[in-house]
């Protein structure tokens, strides 16, 4: 694994983390904004962190854009309204 | 989590406030969540109905402010749990021993990469991925949603799904996993040739 030369802030117990552990904080959105900043330096250094980052990047944003379902149907959201409605009142 | 909150006494008006105000701007992904649970138009509408229900119901459980989202997910969860997953279409329960196993095993460390490669991806339909993410263990496509759709951190997740955060972390792992195996065999079948990356 290719090292930038900033601080490893994936440091555990102080273990370094592999690359597809890295990769996992990084996708699964948990990164702050040091591990973000040296894991793209890491990228530049490491073609199969590269290669896949981009492919899992890929796919969520695929997840994202067509697995988003839309509007809930009309009739539940009124039917919904009017039954606490009446529970209120 | 309904049952151990301290109950908090709310006016009318509060609750009509809490109601409109906090829970019900969620309600498409509620209805989101519901479909990709139960795959079934007619459960997904029954199951969102049945949660906003008990949310009303045990409102004073709820303290105004925090968040409503996580709230109201793990009431679905917990309903889906308790009522709609034993009639839903669902695959075989997962071997969890052996998802941890996989986890803390040195093969982890591998590049373990289905051939897969971008270009593959930008040609497929939404329906694909749907499709790819409607077909894992309902346990592996929840955790997929909250996070990627949903966006919620883990510490949300392992109370939405009563679970450790490492289980929540390994879970994720082998759902992104399985999901770029299936998104691979659909490229295959549309003649993409397999890469390693």
């Amino acid at each position: 694994m290719s090292t930038p030369s900033t601080p490893n802030p994936f440091l555990h117990d102080g273990r370094k983390s592999t690359c597809i552990e890295m990769l996992q904080v990084i996708l699964d959105g948990e990164a702050t904004p040091d591990q973000k900043a040296y894991f793209k330096e890491h990228m530049d250094l490491c073609m199969p962190c590269f290669k896949g980052y981009e492919l899992d990047m890929a796919i969520k944003q695929l997840v994202q854009s067509k697995c988003c379902g839309g509007d809930a149907p009309a009739d539940l959201v009124e039917q919904i309204r009017a039954q606490v409605s009446q529970k209120i009142s | 989590m309904i049952e151990e909150t301290p109950r908090i006494h709310y006016s009318a008006k509060e609750k009509n406030e809490i109601f409109h105000g906090e829970f019900m701007p969620h309600i498409n992904s509620m209805y989101n969540f519901a479909y990709r649970l139960t795959l079934d138009g007619d459960d997904s509408k029954d199951l969102v109905q049945d949660t906003y229900l008990k949310a009303f119901r045990f409102i004073e459980s709820f303290q105004r402010g925090t968040n409503a989202k996580a709230w109201l997910f793990r009431i679905l969860k917990n309903s889906f749990i308790n009522d709609y997953r034993k009639k839903s279409k669902e695959p075989n329960k997962v071997d969890y021993q052996e998802v941890e196993t996989y986890y803390n095993s040195e093969d982890v460390d591998r590049q373990i990469t289905p051939d897969l490669r971008v270009e593959a991806l930008k040609d497929m339909i939404g329906d694909e991925i749907s499709n790819a993410l409607n077909s894992l263990d309902v346990d592996f496509r929840t955790v997929i949603i909250l996070c990627d759709l949903e966006g919620f951190k883990y510490e949300e997740m392992a109370k939405i799904l009563d679970i450790p955060i490492g289980t929540v972390r390994s879970r994720l792992h082998r759902a992104r996993q399985l999901l770029k195996e299936k998104l691979s065999t659909y490229a295959k079948s549309m003649g993409y040739k397999s890469t390693s990356l």
